[in-house]
Parts: structure tokens; sequence; C-alpha cells
């Protein structure tokens, strides 16, 4: 797996907010490499920085000093256009809640970023519902988000992140708003992507969905304390199995 | 471009069912695009369907004739005409000589083997079953194919026997008759039945009745001069139709014997103006069509419609910014999947493209189901019926494509507003610090300070309106766009407020975004209704300067001076019942030749008098000359100032205009005049004539009237600059002491002196002094009473100056006062949508449920005052610069009326400038307190139990 390039990087990764004497280190010195079919979960307590990592590796803030490579593109120095560009074309995002636009219906909340890019309605819509049967999800492709459960607007959510050439998924808690089982539900969704052979970074702070990970990385004040090896997350799974 | 195609179909379907989900507030902004459209278009669609066709006009004048032939009156000698046969003019030049007049026969002109039809009109007095009315009278053989389109039947037939009329329906209804009932004109024992009713398409108010040739004039004639009246004049047209028709050279072949010509063949495809005479001659061009004027009106509609849609925009805007900001987490996603700022923008204006193509939609087919439906109406209103349907597409459309512009204006701001935030900041709902616009306040002191700098010039060195009122415009278009500036100003007033107060203004000051766009928009409402304002009461109280009563206060006149005052006794009879009456002064008029005669000497057998002017007292300004030329050019400019001084250039204004300036009557009427003067009722009772114009008396205290009985005579002398034949009477006479106001009346005399100088008089009427005013009450019953004697009344009740704006000050001033509470309440739901965090943190720390009504209602009334406070400063400016350049203009006026010697008749201008305290005041204070008042009442004093952030 190492000898593949990683499809997200993220080198020396420092971010600070405001100066003087209300100066808050998010980030030091963050070093991390996600590869193909990689699904790695970032834990920790509040405030250790997990969200900020994430949004500063979908492009969504910008690092203080570091960089952030995404199939080999140097976000850090793209601008705003370009970076629009890439959210569209290279990485999904799944939030906590929320996720889908409202007015639009399942297929043409995945068909987004596809018509943001140009592509047409009908080709769109036609990718959209692909990836929807795909995921078992092609019931719901006409249903508006208020007429979907929390789990199904998350596994929707994962379809678009995953929607056309995208490789990179950024989940952050994509399951903090649900009960228990359908988190499971959505996480195996996740995994069964990466297992496709996509790239998932996942911010938990709940150590059973961490399970779900092929790594975990534990931040604390905004550094790396500790990384599991795959082993290590396959007995946590494990374990956790053996709870239930 | 394909890109762009696609994303944006993307934004559009986002928008529209972003409309559809929030219908309230969709419904509130496409009505206020709608409705101006619905307007518009309406009057566009009226105006084009009652915009005839030549066709359709001549239908309607000419029937299916082919010409109308129409005396000139001119003795027959060759004219020019208009192509539209409207105007005409002898084709020789008569300079200052006699005009050549009196009637052809028109029938000698007609071509051999031509049908032709005669179309008579006079008027006739006739019964109807409430009194007598007034009406119209045609003598048209309307059945016939030649006149079909001029007269549509309604209801049974036109007449076909002598004894028969047909009557337009407006006479039906108001002579209460119907088609069956008999009618009769007064003074004659003819009796017509009525058999059937119509209109004339072109007029639908016409009081008129139809006839056959020759069966209602004549004997009508016949039987007013028996009873010694003077007939009613008659004019005959000829309708004549002939193969071919009449070409433009016939027309003018025609013209050669004095006769007009409306052709329908020329009207159908006009001459060029090279072609017409008459428009070669001096001061006969054709003026139809100035591009200049063309020019100015586009100008000034193009103004009117650009303000109103900037007033829309700033209403609109900030429900799009409402819109906008509810739906901030929806567009965060939208950025987090990869959409662009161009992809956020083209959301939001989405929003406002949806919105105002549904409201443009909307818009013109209310208008045309609307205008079709209410077709009926319209035409009465108008008067007039349309000519077809007359649907514009491309009119139409570019109305409606208005509408789309407001709706896409409107969504601008918040567009670039939405899209400007980060992608991070939308999705956490964090607020951020929102910098207003630096240039936008630059170039509004740049527009202000040019706006101001012209209107100024206009008002100070120019003197004409529209460099003030563009410039005032331009200013006005600077201080809206200075607003967020302004608004931060407001901020500063702050720490010294209460708590809810100071929370409210700096929310307000902090957010200026959201609150600039309402705040401009009840300036610019407000601005307007105050500079109309201040107009309208500076006019009023120069009306009321100028204002020349006509009568004392509370004093009535009641004249009638047709058919020699046969009606007076009756009019008398009602003023005397209806009015509370303290005294009552007959008075009679001064008749030369038949009773019925009219005072000015018009038609046969009728003469008038006049008080001779002796030479020494005549104004040399004024003096008659014996070569017709102005006599005021002999002098300088300075000789006609000092002479415009001189009593004899003096010039009495009043309100009664009397004929030939002696008013038959007795002591009664100096009483009811207010004129305190013993020797005048002594002189009255010793048969002496009262003057009260110093001119007429010569140097033995004499009067001099001068009988006329041959006009004609006379009116040639006129024109020859010679004094007119008649008989002289020298009457001894008093002259009022002082110069007390007559009211016009310049000389009295009693009846019984009258009779014994040889006058013969007949009645006129009656002033009348009142106890007190009389109520709106009997005055319309009098109204009433008066109507049913078909008479022509010169009735006057003197009530001293009334102003007219009153009414439209108070439409303003709520238009105004609507509007503030509309975008004052838009601006403040937008507060409450963002500070849904700010109330949590309050009630957390312990302020009581009712801080959140009083902040509302705070915020509400914060936006209403800084608009109104900065609009009436705005508006009061231009208001003065317009009465300063009028000043300017009736001051430079007035100094070359003086130059040229007219000066005795006007005064020196008076043009104030009031201030319309009651309007600034409901509009500074009631409207603000109402808008706090009614945000407070509607605002739950509890928020919604922990909702979660609405995306």
């Amino acid at each position: 797996m190492s000898t593949q390039q990683p499809v997200l990087r993220l080198q020396n990764l420092t971010r600070v907010h405001g100066s003087g004497a209300t100066e808050v280190h998010a980030l030091r010195g963050i070093d991390l490499d996600v590869f193909p079919g990689e699904l790695v979960a970032v834990m920790g307590p509040s405030g250790s920085g997990k969200s900020t990592l994430l949004t500063i590796a979908g492009g969504l803030d910008t690092p203080t000093s570091g960089r952030v490579i995404v199939e080999n593109t140097d976000i850090t120095t793209a601008d705003r256009k370009a970076l629009a560009a890439l959210r569209r074309r290279s990485i999904g995002y799944v939030f906590q809640d929320y996720n889908l636009i409202p007015a639009l219906t399942a297929a043409e909340n995945v068909a987004l970023p596809r018509e943001l890019d140009g592509t047409s309605a009908r080709k769109a819509r036609g990718e959209a519902l692909a990836a929807l049967q795909e995921m078992d999800l092609g019931h719901l492709a006409d249903r508006f988000p208020d007429e979907m459960s929390g789990g199904q607007q998350q596994r929707v959510a994962i379809a678009r992140a995953l929607v056309g050439d995208r490789r990179l998924v950024l989940a952050d808690e994509p399951t903090g708003a649900l009960d228990s089982e359908t988190g499971e539900s959505v996480l195996a969704l996740l995994r069964s992507r990466c297992d496709a052979g996509a790239a998932g970074v996942l911010v938990t702070h709940e150590p059973r969905f961490a399970a779900w990970a092929d790594r975990v990385v534990f931040l604390r004040d905004g550094a790396v304390v500790d990384q599991t090896a795959r082993s290590e997350a396959d007995s946590l799974l494990s374990g956790q199995a053996a709870e239930r | 471009m394909k890109n762009w195609f696609h994303s944006w179909r993307a934004a559009v379907r986002i928008a529209r069912r972003d409309a559809w989900r929030y219908k309230g507030r969709s419904f509130l902004v496409l009505a206020m695009i709608a409705l101006p459209i619905l307007g518009v278009s309406a009057v566009d669609l009226t105006l084009r369907s009652s915009e005839l066709s030549a066709s359709e006009s001549l239908d309607r004048m000419i029937g299916a004739a082919d010409a109308r032939f129409n005396d000139a009156a001119v003795a027959g000698v060759p004219i020019l005409q208009t192509p539209d046969g409207e105007m005409h003019t002898p084709a020789k030049d008569y300079g200052d000589k006699v005009w050549p007049s009196g009637p052809t026969d028109v029938t000698k002109t007609f071509p051999a083997g031509a049908v032709v039809l005669t179309d008579s009109s006079g008027s006739a007095k006739l019964t109807t079953a409430h009194g007598l009315l007034q009406t119209e009278v045609r003598e048209l053989k309307a059945a016939d194919p030649v006149a079909r389109g001029i007269l549509t039947l309604l209801d049974g037939r036109f007449p076909e026997k002598a004894d028969e009329v047909a009557a337009t329906s407006h006479f039906l209804e108001t002579s209460g008759l119907k088609v069956g009932s008999a009618l009769s004109p007064r003074g004659s024992d003819t009796t017509y039945r009525i058999v059937g009713s119509y209109e004339l398409p072109n007029d639908l108010k016409t009081d008129q009745v139809n006839a056959l040739p020759g069966a209602f004039l004549a004997p009508y004639a016949k039987a007013v001069e028996k009873a010694g009246l003077t007939a009613p004049g008659v004019s005959t047209t000829y309708l004549v139709k002939t193969p071919g028709g009449f070409t433009w050279n016939m027309v003018q072949q025609i013209n050669t014997k004095g006769v007009a010509v409306t052709s329908r063949a020329v009207l159908l495809d006009p001459p060029a103006d090279s072609e017409v005479p008459l428009y070669q001659k001096d001061g006969w061009a054709n003026f139809e069509t100035s591009a200049g004027a063309q020019a100015a009106e586009l100008a000034a509609l193009g103004t009117v419609v650009g303000l109103a849609m900037l007033e829309i925009c700033l209403l609109a805007g900030p429900a799009f910014a409402v819109g906008a900001r509810r739906s901030r987490r929806q567009l965060g996603l939208v950025g987090a999947n990869g959409g662009s700022r161009s992809h956020i923008r083209a959301i939001v204006l989405s929003g406002g493209l949806v919105i105002g193509v549904a409201a443009a939609v909307t818009g013109t087919v209310l208008a045309l189901i609307l205008t079709f439906a209410l077709q009926p109406l319209l035409e009465d209103a108008m008067g007039q019926r349309f000519g077809h349907f007359d649907i514009r597409p491309l009119e139409l459309l570019a109305i409606a494509l208005l509408a789309v512009l407001t709706g896409l204006l409107a969504a601008i701001v918040p567009a670039i507003t939405s899209s400007r935030q980060t992608v991070l900041a939308s999705l956490t709902g964090r607020r951020g610090v929102r910098r207003s616009s630096r240039v936008l306040p630059l170039v509004g002191l740049g527009a202000l300070l040019l706006g101001g700098a012209i209107a100024l010039y206009g008002s100070l060195v120019s003197d004409q309106f529209v460099i003030v009122a563009g410039g005032s415009a331009i200013a006005e278009l600077g201080v809206v766009a200075m607003t967020p500036a302004l608004v931060g100003l407001f901020g500063r007033t702050g720490r010294w407020l209460p708590l809810s107060p100071r929370l409210a203004l700096r929310d307000a000051v902090r957010n200026r975004g959201r609150t600039a766009p309402a705040v401009a928009a009840v300036l610019a409402a407000v601005a307007g209704t105050v500079a109309v304002s201040t107009y309208a009461a500076s006019d009023d109280a120069q009306q009321a300067a100028e204002y020349t009563a006509r009568l004392p206060h509370g004093a009535v006149s009641a004249l009638v001076v047709e058919d020699g005052g046969r009606d007076v006794p009756a009019v008398r009879e009602a003023v005397q019942r209806l009015f509370p009456i303290d005294t009552r002064a007959d008075v009679n008029r001064v008749s030369v030749g038949k009773p019925g005669c009219s005072p000015y000497g018009e038609g046969a057998g009728c003469g008038r008098y006049e008080i001779v002017i002796p030479p020494a007292n005549e104004c040399p300004l004024w003096a008659r000359s014996d070569r017709g030329e102005d006599p005021s050019e002999k002098f300088s400019k300075e000789e006609r100032r000092k002479l415009a001084e001189d009593w004899r250039c003096q010039e009495h204004s009043g309100g009664f205009h009397g004929d030939g300036g002696l008013l038959v009557g007795d002591a009664k009427l100096l009483k009811v005049l207010g004129i305190e003067d013993a020797g005048a009722e002594k002189a009255l009772a010793e048969g002496k004539v009262v003057s009260f114009s110093k001119a007429q008396l010569d140097r033995n205290g004499k009067v001099t009237v001068k009988v006329i009985t041959d006009t004609e005579k006379a009116l040639k002398a006129e024109q020859e600059g010679k004094p007119a034949p008649g008989t002289l009477t020298a009457l001894p006479a008093h002259q009022v002491s002082g110069d007390p106001n007559s009211y016009g009346v310049q000389a009295l005399i009693t009846p019984a002196a009258a009779k014994a100088a040889g006058l013969s008089t007949v009645p006129l009427g009656s002033f009348y002094s009142t106890e007190r005013m009389p109520t709106a009450e009997q005055r319309q019953k009098l109204d009433g009473e008066i109507a049913k004697l078909g008479s022509d009344v010169d009735f006057h009740l003197e009530e001293g100056f009334v102003g007219e704006s009153s009414i439209v000050l108070l439409v303003l001033t709520v238009f105004a006062g609507l509007v503030t509470i509309g975008a004052a309440g838009i601006a403040t739901g937008l507060a409450q949508a963002d500070a849904e965090a700010d109330l949590k943190t309050l009630s957390a720390v312990g302020a009581p449920p009712r801080v959140r009504r009083t902040l509302s209602g705070f915020q509400c009334g914060v936006v209403a005052a800084m608009g109104v406070i900065l609009g009436s400063a705005a508006g009061v400016l231009p208001a003065i610069g317009l009465r300063l350049t009028e000043e300017r203009e009736r001051l430079r006026f007035y100094e070359e009326s003086l130059d040229e010697g007219w000066g005795a008749m006007s005064s020196p201008p008076y043009v104030p400038i009031v201030v319309p305290w009651e309007t600034l005041a409901a509009l500074l204070v009631l409207v603000p307190l109402g808008a706090a008042l009614l945000a407070a009442l509607v605002t739950r004093s509890r928020g919604a139990v922990a909702r979660r952030a609405a995306i």
C-alpha cells in the first residue's frame, strides 16, 4: 500500500487562530498520509483540532504553515476558484447532520457537484443514479431530504461525497446525530467505499466507530500524540464486536 | 458557455424550489414586483385599445361615407385646410383687415351623382322625468347605410317618422326617461316618442337626441322665437358618398369654394407635409410630431420608471437578503461540494430571477384578464369605446422584462454579500465581521455634491425647473448610496440609550448590509413625500395669498343670462328657500334689442351697450389708436413703469364680470357687498348712477352710456380703429368715496332710473348675504334644484380660499408611512433571523421575556427613524430649491411686464416657502412609533424552543 501515492498528504501542518494574547495553536506540525483504500479515523477530546484538521485538508480553511497535497496538487497555494474545482472533482464532505440541500432530491443532491462542474443535467443524473444504485440507495433517488431518515440522509451524503471521480471523503462526526445502529450502517457504507478504493478521513470521538478504520490518529492540543497500526485497529474492531 | 448554462440550471432549480418552500416571503416579494407590472401593463392595454386606427376613427366620424363637407364660414372664399379638415384658414392673407365671414352654399360643391346625408346639430331644453335638461339635438338619418358606424344602436330602432326620436343611453339615464317615453321641448306643444337608444362610440357621456332631418330643430326654433327668445344656433355638415372617394387634390379643389372636407381616402393615406399648402403658411407648420417633446416625455417616463424600480429594489432587496441569510448553511453546503463564489451568486440571483419571472407572468396575465373583463367599465370611465382589444406583445414583453430586471437587481447585493462569506463561516453559522463597501459612500458623496451643485446652480443662477429637479434627483441617489455610512453615524448616539434600544441601534449599525437598504427605501419614499408636501404646502400658501374673493365671505350670487332671464324667479325662489338668507338684492341687466338677446349682442335683432370712458380718463398705454398699432409702443420702458402706477391704468379685478359695466339694482346690493357710503344710497334714491370707477365720470360728473343697435357696423368700426356708432345718454352720477372693493361691479343704477333714461332691462338674478355659511347638505339640495331647471346658472358661494392639496398630502403621508413600516418590518425580520443567538444568550443571562419584544420593536423603530430623519432632510431641500427657482422666474416675468407696461395688471410675486409641519410631525414621530409598536406586537415574547439551526 505504501508504494502507492497517497490521496491526501499533510506535511508539517500548523494552524494558529488569532495573534498576540489571543493566539491559539489549533494544529502543531501535523504529518499524515492517507492512501487509496484506507480509512483513517481521527480521535481526540474537544478542541484538540480534529475539525480544523479536516477543514484544512478539504481546503475550506488555510493552514498557517505546512502543505496539503490532494491527488498530487498542493492546495495551500491554489486560488479560490481552483479550490472550488478541487472540491467538485476530488474531495467529498460528510458533516454531522444537515448534509443535504433541502430544495433538491437525493439524486439531485448527489448530482450537484457534477452539475456545478458543468456536466449536463441528464448525464449528472445518470452518474448520480449509478452511485446511488451501487450503494443500494436507488429507491431514495427522488425523495427530498425531509422525506428521508437521518441514516438515509447520511448515506446519500456519502454517495454524493464519492460521485464521479472523487476519491477522498472527509467525514466530520457523520454519525453524531444518529442512533448507534444507524451509525453502524453508515460506517459500514463508508468502510465499503474505502475497500472499493476511496481514501477516507473520519473524525469521531467514539472508539467503536473508530474501529472501522484502518488506522487511528489521536490528537491532543493540535498535535498527534499516538497512532495505531492497522492491526491494532483490527483488534479494537474485534473487541468492539465481542462487546456487542 | 455550456458549463455556465448547466451550473445555472442547478442554481435556478434550487432557487425555484426554495421560493416554493417559503411561500409567504416569495408571495410578498412577488406581489411587490407584480403589482406595478400589472398596473403598467393594464394601462398599456387600455391606452392601446382605446387608440383608434385611422379607419376605425373614420367610421366613427363619417360612418360609411367618403367624406364630410363642412362650411368654413368664410363667405365662400378659397381656404387652405389640414389633411383631416379640422383646421382651416382663408388662403389669402387678410392681416389687420376685416376677415371674410358668412355662409356659403356647400351643396354646390357635391360631385354629380353623389349620395348626400345632412347632419345638423343644435340644442334644446327638453322636459325630463326630473325637470328640464339642456340637450344636444342631432338631425341625421341614422338608419341610412351611409351613416352606419357613427351612432351605435343599443335598443329599439332609429326614428322613421317626424314625431319619433332616439336618445343616447346617457341621456336616458340622466333624464329618467326610457324607450317608449314621450318627450317634448320646453315651450313647444310638439311631442316626440323615444323609439330607440344609442351611443356615440367616441363619446359615451353625451346627452343627445336623434331626429329625422327637419323634424326637430326647425319647429323648435319657431316655438322659441314665438316666445320672443333667440333660437339656438344650428350647424350643418354633409356626409357625402361618391364612387372613388375624394383624393387630396379633389379636397383642395373643393377648398377653393370655401368648404372644408374630411375625406376617408386622404386620412387613410395622408399627403406629405410638403404637399399641404397650409403647413407652408407662416405659423401653421405641423407641430404634431416634435422630437424634442417626445424625448422630454420619454426622459420623464424613464425617470419615473427608474425611481419606481429603485424603490422596489430597495424594498425587495432585504427580503432576498433574509432568504440568503436563512439558507446560509445550504449555501455553505454548496460551497463544500465545490460551488465557487459565482455558483453561490447564481443561486441567490436565481432567487431574484425566479420571483421576477413569476411576477412578470402573474402581472401580465392578470393585466390581460382584468383589462379584458373590465373593458366595459374602462370604456365607461374613459367615455369612449375601444377600437379593438389591442395586445402589443413587444410592449407587454418589455414591461414584463422590467419585472425580471427588478427581481435580479433586488437580489444583486444579497448575492454578492452571500458569495463573499467563506464556506466555513456559512457552515458553522459564524457571523464574522462584514465590512461595508468603502467605495459606495464615496461615490454617493460625489453624487450628492454634484447633484447639490447642479440644483444650487439651477435655483440661484438659472430658472429652469429641469436643472433643479435633475440635480435633486442625482443628490438624492447620492444620499441613498451614502446610507450605510450615515447609518454608521447614528451608532455614536448609542451609549446614552437604555439596553434594548442600545442593542437595537448597535445591531443595526453593525449589520449595515441589511439595515442600509431598508433605511434607503424609507429614505427615498419619505424624501419624495416631503418634497412634494413642502412644495404643495408652499403652493397652497401662495394661492391663498393670491386668492381674490368674488364676493364678501359667505355671500352668494346666482345669475342667469340665457333666455332673457326666464328662469330667474325660479332660481331666486330656490336660493331663498334652501339657504339661510339675510338680505337679497335683486339685479337686472340692461338689454338692447329683443328680451332674449345675449348681453354681447349676438344674433339678429340684438344689440349691446357700453359705458363710454372719457378720453382724458383713458390709460395712455391702452388708448385706442387710429391705425391699430399698440399704443404702449410710443413709450420708453421707464415711462411705461411710471404710467403703470397712474390711477387711469389701475385695473380692479373682481368677481362679477358685467356686460357693459352697468348693473341695475338698488341699495340692498350695497349692503350685500358691504359698501358703506351714505352718499351712494342717497344718490340711488335720487336716480343717479353710482360709480365705483373713477374713470367712468366725465368732467361734469356724468356717466355716458352708449347703446349700439347695429353690431355689425360697430364691429367694422372697431376693426378700423374708430368708435362704434350708437346713441349716447349722459346720466348724473355719484362717485363712491374711498376705494371700496366692489367685487367687479363698476356702476349701479336703480330700475326706475334706468327706465327713465330709456334703458330697457331684463332680470339677471340676485346677490345674497347669508346669516351663516350654508351647509354642504343645503348646497347639494340647491345644486339638485338648479339642475332640474336645466338652466345655465352662474352660481357662486364665497367660501374664501379652499386648498386642494390637503387630500394629496394625506395620501402621500399614508403612502410614505406604509413604505416605512414595510421596509422597517422587513429589516426587523432580517434582524430577528440574525439575532436568535444573541437572544438566547440574553435569556440565558436572565433577561425577561419582554426584552425580545422590546428589542424587535426598537429594531423596527430604529430603521424607521433613521429613514425618516434622513428622508425629511433630503426632501425639504429640493422643494426649497424649486420654490426659489419659481420665485426667480416669476420675478423676471414681473419685471418684464413692468417694462412692457403691463405692470398694473400684476402685483410683485409672492412665492412663500412653507414647511408642512403636520406631515413632517406625522412622518418623524408617528410613523417610527407606529412601526416600533407594530413590530413589538407581532413578535412572540418566547423564541421557538431551541430550534436547530435552520438550513
